[in-house]
């Protein structure tokens, strides 16, 4: 038993170490300065804000941060953090705590990645800073050898330090076991973290190594058993924001990216100030063509970027290609108005990151068609012909390469585009995700009104044929075809309703028609690139139409 | 027959403001100005060096926000609990570890108030808890119990059949019969009529509650009595 008056002193911990103490307020600053200095800490510097806490951890070692989480204009102690993680500014053994006038719970279940060592509330009095300062200051000793070889990237080095402290250190026993799991999965030996999950786990149900299972099991590449594990961890969690993340990317591993939005969407309505999750939603609701969502998301993304170490030329590009996509094919207001934002995010574009790659031919490829959507093909032809001199076309990169094929189609240069689209999907070959933009590219060359018209019809076109309606569902494939002609999954499937129509002997068809309209739907996909999903399908159609023609 | 991505579905719609939501809101910013309003108050009180320790209208204001501040913090975690979007998150802790700094926060007004404490916990047992949650249900029986008590408070931690047993108690005149009967009714809705001290407790049993091991789920239990013959709060986790 212990008394409170009788605990033991942490200033020898504490003596040595180096504090930096980053706050808005000069006289929250001296007072911290003042309770440090009486537990005994020798060295403590100062700063007023984020940019000079980064500035000064680029340059100097520091053992402990306390840094205000609202720091007033600029980086909040969130960038901070994120950003001294991100460029390798703080060592393992050092302690990040987040001082905070909010409760903390939001900001650690908000937080994607990077979570500070512990949050002090405030008001802080002397006899809390001590408690947890010193408990914190008493880890950090022990764990060391740990530490340090972490510091190092020597992972196998860090596993042989978890397991020889493990016994000696009862009372860091969770820190440990978390620590030794995420190094089992850091080199790649699964069986060793899973066993550790399984064995905390056997005892009581605890959400970080139920989080940590899942880990494991999307690792494993077991996503159906990572799937429902996940669902299962939100249900009893719902504010778990990590294993939304992590249910996210399982599910988009799974060949499911609608349903990785939808989970997506509900954690960036619980938290919606983490950047890469809105990116990562925003990639997603692109790929799922519900350009609204992603248009948000992107909005999202490029806001929170502003003083954040993961802002990046491409999510402005994005917000701008989206917002283009939304403004083409609606000439009213509305269009205007997402054309008139998306010049402005390309503005400022250009003027944040001027020394980005390729950065002023990539956005006048974006004006071109934005300029093209309200009908000034001169001006887009210019900006395409000024975006092509700069940009060397044996070395476009992916996204460049698309930007410049949409861009060819929207000045009616269709030719040019597929070929391009062709080269590209030879290149880019082993890359699922570029694939899949340039078949949908090559399938729908059109606006977003168009696409999504063109999509319905197919849609009701699938649902009359699946309800044995052949001539109805020819009707729907006909329509959408006006829109989209070189769609390669709409022409084969009108293909196969006249190739039916023609065995059964349907009275209702003109043989020699039908085997023209076949010919003219096969004929359109001439130049389908042998990556497009479709192309299997295709060459067994026209194998089959061989036949036919016998 | 080859089915696509599905489309979008138009989602442009403007917002009808959700009262609720907006009373959270507003507890937040309310909540996040008291934080500042008591750090500055803590400041001040370093400021003069003592000289406000013994002045009872000083700990009056400390003590009256920081009450405000607790009731803020436990409605926000009442709309959240409405939403269904908190849970515990369990982990390992030590016992008196977390206790010693529990009371270091109050440490200030417990000397403004003449009152004394003592924990009663072994150094080496170890709870499953979430500290979080469970640290917001200590600060708020704290503050009740430094306003209840005459001059002594204690805090204790024992383990009864697999259960963390952790209490509260102090050597005022204890909780009124109806508080104390109040039972299993604290998990129903809270009854206002009876002043915010049921909003505390209603908040503390749902806590409790949320954690859980084995389908067993935390409860509270309030008595009078004690080794101080006051009031005795207990916090049950399984």
């Amino acid at each position: 038993m212990i008394n409170t008056s009788g605990e033991h002193s942490y200033a020898t911990s504490i003596r040595k170490l180096r504090f930096l103490v980053v706050d808005d307020f000069e006289n929250f600053r001296n007072s911290m300065r003042q309770m440090l200095r009486s537990l005994g800490a020798e060295k403590i510097e100062l700063v007023h804000n984020g940019a000079a806490a980064v500035q000064r951890c680029a340059y100097d070692h520091f053992d402990v941060l306390l840094c205000n989480y609202n720091l007033g204009e600029g980086k909040s102690g969130q960038h901070v953090l994120e950003e001294l993680r991100h460029r390798k500014l703080l060592h393992h053994s050092s302690l990040f705590l987040m001082v905070t006038a909010e409760t903390s719970r939001e900001m650690v279940m908000g937080a994607r990645e990077y979570h500070p060592d512990a949050y002090l509330t405030k008001p802080i009095n002397r006899a809390m800073l001590e408690k947890r300062l010193g408990a914190l200051a008493e880890r950090r000793e022990a764990l060391l050898p740990i530490t340090r070889a972490m510091d190092l990237e020597d992972y196998p080095e860090a596993i042989k330090q978890c397991l020889a402290l493990l016994p000696q250190h009862r009372r860091h026993r969770s820190w440990i076991y978390k620590t030794l799991a995420e190094l089992y999965i850091q080199i790649g030996d699964y069986g060793q973290a899973s066993k550790i999950y399984d064995d905390i786990l056997s005892q009581r149900s605890l959400s970080w190594a139920r989080l940590g299972k899942s880990r494991v099991l999307l690792a494993e590449g077991h996503l159906d058993e990572a799937v429902t594990a996940l669902q299962l961890l939100i249900e009893d969690h719902p504010d778990y924001l990590e294993a939304y993340d992590l249910l996210a990317e399982t599910l988009t591993r799974n060949g499911k990216p609608g349903q990785a939005q939808k989970v997506l969407l509900r954690a960036a309505e619980l938290s919606p100030n983490a950047l890469l999750r809105q990116r990562d939603l925003a990639n997603l609701a692109t790929r799922n063509q519900d350009i609204d969502t992603a248009t948000e998301a992107w909005r999202r993304t490029v806001n929170l970027g502003t003083w954040s170490v993961h802002d990046n030329p491409d999510h402005h590009l994005a917000l701008g290609r989206s917002l283009t996509d939304l403004s083409e094919g609606d000439p009213s207001g509305e269009g205007k108005e997402y054309a008139e934002e998306a010049v402005r995010v390309l503005k400022q574009l250009e003027r944040k990151f001027p020394e980005a790659p390729d950065i002023g031919p990539r956005t006048m490829l974006v004006r071109a068609r934005i300029v093209a959507a309200r009908g000034n093909r001169n001006k887009a032809m210019k900006f395409l012909e000024e975006a092509r001199a700069a940009l060397p076309e044996d070395k476009l990169s992916a996204d460049a390469g698309l930007d410049l094929a949409k861009t060819l189609y929207r000045v009616g240069q269709n030719r040019e585009a597929e070929q391009l689209l062709a080269s590209l999907a030879q290149k880019y070959e082993g890359e699922a995700d570029t694939i899949e933009q340039i078949e949908t590219l090559i399938d729908e060359p059109v606006g977003l009104q168009q696409r999504l018209q063109a999509r319905t019809l197919n849609r009701e076109g699938i649902q009359a044929y699946e309800k044995g309606g052949l001539a109805e569902a020819a009707r729907f494939f006909e329509q959408a075809l006006d829109i989209v002609p070189n769609h390669a999954a709409l022409n084969l499937n009108l293909a196969q309703i006249r190739m039916k129509q023609l065995e059964d002997n349907d009275g209702s068809v003109v043989r020699q028609h039908a085997l023209a309209q076949c010919r003219r739907c096969l004929e359109s996909l001439e130049h389908l690139p042998p990556q497009h999903r479709q192309y299997r399908r295709y060459l067994a159609m026209k194998r089959k139409m061989e036949h036919l023609n016998d | 027959m080859t089915e696509q991505q599905p489309a979008r579905d138009d989602r442009r719609q403007i917002d009808t403001p959700d009262f609720s939501m907006v009373i959270a809101s507003a507890v937040h910013d309310m909540k996040n100005s008291l934080g500042m309003l008591l750090s500055t108050l803590e400041d001040l009180r370093e400021e003069q060096r003592g000289a406000l320790d013994e002045n009872p209208r000083f700990n009056t204001l400390q003590y009256e926000a920081e009450r405000v501040h607790s009731d803020l913090v436990q409605l926000l975690g009442i709309y959240r609990l409405g939403e269904h979007t908190l849970s515990a998150h369990s982990d390992e802790h030590y016992v008196a570890e977390f206790l010693q700094e529990q009371l270091a926060r109050h440490e200030q007004l417990l000397a403004g108030y003449g009152v004394s404490y003592e924990i009663n916990a072994d150094e080496d047992t170890v709870g499953f808890f979430d500290d979080e949650l469970i640290s917001g249900v200590i600060a708020s029986t704290l503050n009740n119990a430094i306003r209840y008590t005459r001059s002594r408070l204690q805090l204790n931690a024992r383990e009864v059949d697999g259960w963390m047993v952790l209490s509260i108690e102090d050597d005022g005149n204890g909780y009124p019969p109806h508080m104390r009967d109040a039972g299993d009714a604290l998990l129903r809705a809270p009854d206002f009529s009876t002043g915010s001290t049921s909003l505390g407790l209603y908040f503390a049993a749902a806590i409790a509650h949320l954690h859980q091991n084995n389908g067993k789920h935390g409860t509270i239990r309030l008595q009078n009595g004690g080794s101080l013959g006051g009031g005795v709060f207990e916090i049950w986790l399984p």
